[in-house]
Parts: C-alpha cells; structure tokens; sequence
C-alpha cells in the first residue's frame, strides 16, 4: 500500500510499472468521480490493462474519497486540481501525462490541463465535461438533493430494494462523505474557467458518452469549443459507462493512446478492436 | 492506513507451499483488522464468507487486501489478475473460499516451478 501525504492530507496512491518491466511507454494518470467512486474503479479493471500494454499507470482516492483522508472543508475543483499538481510533482512526473479520467475525474483533467497545458498530453474523458457555471448549477442540485436523500433510511432501503444491497452500501457511505465534509457546498462554489481558458486547452481530447446521458448533447459544443476534440458515444447507455461497459472502455482507451502516437507493447495490443466493439461505437462532429 | 502488521506465519516448513487451513488463517487475520477498522464483527470470516454480501467490504478494502497479499506472498499473488475478468456481479459474489484456493494454487504451481 502507498500513501503519501501531500499539504498535509493523506493519500493512498497506487502506481503500477509496466508489466515487462521495460520503459514507460507513456504516463497515464485515471481520475475516479465523485461520491460513490475510488481508485478501485480501475484498479481491478482499466490499471492492469495499460500496465500490461507496457504503460505506467497512476492513481489515487481522491480527497474525502476511499483510503484517501477527509477533511472537513476543501472540496472545490481547484483543491482537487491543486491534488494532482502536487502528486505529479511529488512523484517527479515531469513529461507529458495522458489524463483518463471518469466523472468530475474529467473535470479535474480538463483543469488541469488549462492550468498546466505543457504537462497534458491528452485526455480521455468519460461522460464528463470541463467545469462552468451550467455544471456547477447541475451539480448543485444533485449534491443537495444527494446531501438530504442519502442519509434517510428509507431512501437507503428502497436503493437496496430496487438496485441491491451492494449499491444501497455505497449510497450510504457517499452520505457519510456529504454529512462529514462541505463537498456539496464546494463543489457548486468552485472557480469556474471562462470559455477563453478552456479554448487554452490545446491537447487533443476524446469524450466518450453514453447516448442516453443527458451529458451527451452537449457533444457538439466541447468539440467546437477546444482546439482539438472529438466524442464517441456508447448506445443504450447512462452515466454509468466506465461501469457498465468495462470491455468499450479498455478498447477505447487503448486505441486512444496508440493514436496519440504511444507505442504500446505486450501481449494482444496489436489487435484491431475486439468485434463488436467498432460496431457499437457512433461517432459524431468532425473528426480535426 | 493503520491496519497493523499481520504476525501470523504459516506453520510449515519453509520449502512447503501452506496448506489451505494456513491461507485461511493468513487471508482471516488481514479482514479482521479491516473489519475492525469498521467496527464490524469478524467471526464470521469462514471459507463460504462473501466479501461483499457477508463481509461488507467495499472495493477499495479489496485494493487494500490485493496489497496485503502481495506483501506476505510476494508478485506471485496477483489479486488484481485473479479478478480480472470477472463481472461485477461475479465480483461481489466473491468468497474468501475462492481466494484462498487462488492462493494455495499459486504458492503450489511456484512451487514445482
């Protein structure tokens, strides 16, 4: 197990080698959402993969998140982005990073990347957007309405009842984080970037969402707006892609990398992607 | 985290892969101190015992466990390969039975190796 403490917050971080042992072939760095979600989103799953294709991968809880400590206060965007500066410095990560991040993990690349250009080499964001004032107002509504809702035993009752016990439990720990911290209050309050320092981000970006998401209509205006960005969508699904379809996101994240000109290496890396897969994906906006 | 050190060895010989009674007993100690750290019982950590359902775990304990187990076995144990694969439905229905035969399994293949 690794923690490390930056600023005085513990964080548990894990840092997979490249299975072979070889070089690097690239840095990527996997952001998790919020509330419900911690590095183990991918550490069974998306960390052994690029590992494997010769990648060293890094990740972390992010703060009031699994291992990671909570405090009370300091839970808006610019923390979170202030995190993962001072882990990439920490570590001594100086060239450029891909960024893959799910959720408000996107949320935070997307930060990153308009504060720190130079050290981003690219982001896979998965149902996810860049902060502003539209998703701080969205935001807010669903971490109030989580904030009251997911500490009443009758609403962790009819969560058991209708998706199991399983999904009741992290309901009810993601109001633990909202009832111990301010994270509902932050997160709405964050600074938010204008359109210009958004238009700063000059990596290229590919968005995936699921085509039933209310994020997905939005498609059209991040591809216009940044310099370099196209989306993908994954049929019949909600927010709840990197979840629900693990094999669409492995396949994406690894032709994504091998596009951007890493060369991945290993076992089965070489396959075009797995049938089906190709067939399942629409792509949309024009490809620049 | 503060999980403490786990002290038990298996009780055989060095060049002796442990036998499934030991790996229980190993795997045993690192959920308790888990389970404690929730407050949680740990009495009922037996072979048919369900991370998820019965334990309570949530995932991120199992990232913890992955790294227990690398710590007392070594890159043998590759809890994160034992799993992947898996649904997530297979996932939560995981018990420690099936661990621990994973584990009694590979520290015998290195073994003969």
């Amino acid at each position: 197990m690794a923690f490390l403490d930056l600023d005085g917050l513990r964080f548990h971080v894990q840092r997979l080698a490249p299975q072979d042992a070889g070089p690097p072939a690239a840095t990527v760095v996997l952001l998790h959402g919020l509330l419900t979600d911690s590095l183990a989103s991918y550490y069974f799953t998306l960390a052994p993969v690029l590992a494997a294709a010769g990648a060293e991968v890094l990740m972390y809880d992010q703060r009031g998140h699994g291992r990671t400590g909570r405090p009370p206060t300091g839970y808006r965007l610019e923390d979170f982005a202030d995190d993962l500066e001072a882990l990439l410095d920490r570590l001594e990560v100086t060239g450029p990073v891909q960024l893959l991040g799910n959720s408000f993990g996107g949320t935070v690349a997307f930060a990153l990347a308009a504060r720190r250009p130079e050290q981003v080499a690219g982001i896979l964001a998965i149902e996810s957007e860049p902060a502003s004032p539209a998703w701080a107002v969205k935001l807010d509504g669903i971490l109030r309405r989580a904030e009251t809702e997911l500490v009443k035993k009758s609403t962790l009752a009819w969560v058991a009842a209708k998706r199991g016990r399983h999904t009741a439990r992290l309901a009810g720990a993601a109001g633990r984080l909202l009832a111990e911290t301010s994270l509902a209050r932050d997160i709405p309050a964050s600074r938010l970037p204008d359109e210009a320092e958004l238009r700063a981000i000059r990596c290229p970006v590919l968005t995936v969402y699921g085509t039933r998401s209310d994020l997905a209509p939005q498609a059209g205006w991040l591809d216009g707006l940044l310099h370099d960005c196209r989306s993908v969508f994954v049929p019949g699904q909600e927010h709840s892609v990197l979840v629900e379809t693990p094999d669409v996101v492995r396949e994406l994240a690894l032709s994504w990398l091998r596009e951007r000109g890493v060369q991945l290496r290993g076992p089965g890396v070489d396959a075009v992607l797995t049938p089906g897969v190709d067939a399942v994906l629409t792509p949309a906006g024009p490809v620049r | 985290m503060t999980v403490s050190e786990q002290t038990t060895e298996p009780t055989t010989e060095r060049h002796h892969p442990p036998t499934e009674q030991e790996v229980l007993g190993v795997i045993a100690g690192m959920l308790a101190a888990v389970l404690d750290e929730y407050g949680l019982d740990d009495s009922e950590v037996t072979m048919d015992a369900r991370f998820t359902e019965d334990l309570e775990l949530e995932s991120i304990d199992l990232v913890t466990l992955a790294g227990q187990l690398r710590e007392r076995w070594g890159d043998r144990i590759n809890f994160a390969e034992f799993i992947a694969g898996m649904e997530l439905d297979e996932i939560i229905a995981l018990t420690v039975g099936r661990l621990v035969g994973y584990v009694v399994d590979r520290l015998q293949s290195a073994e003969r190796s």
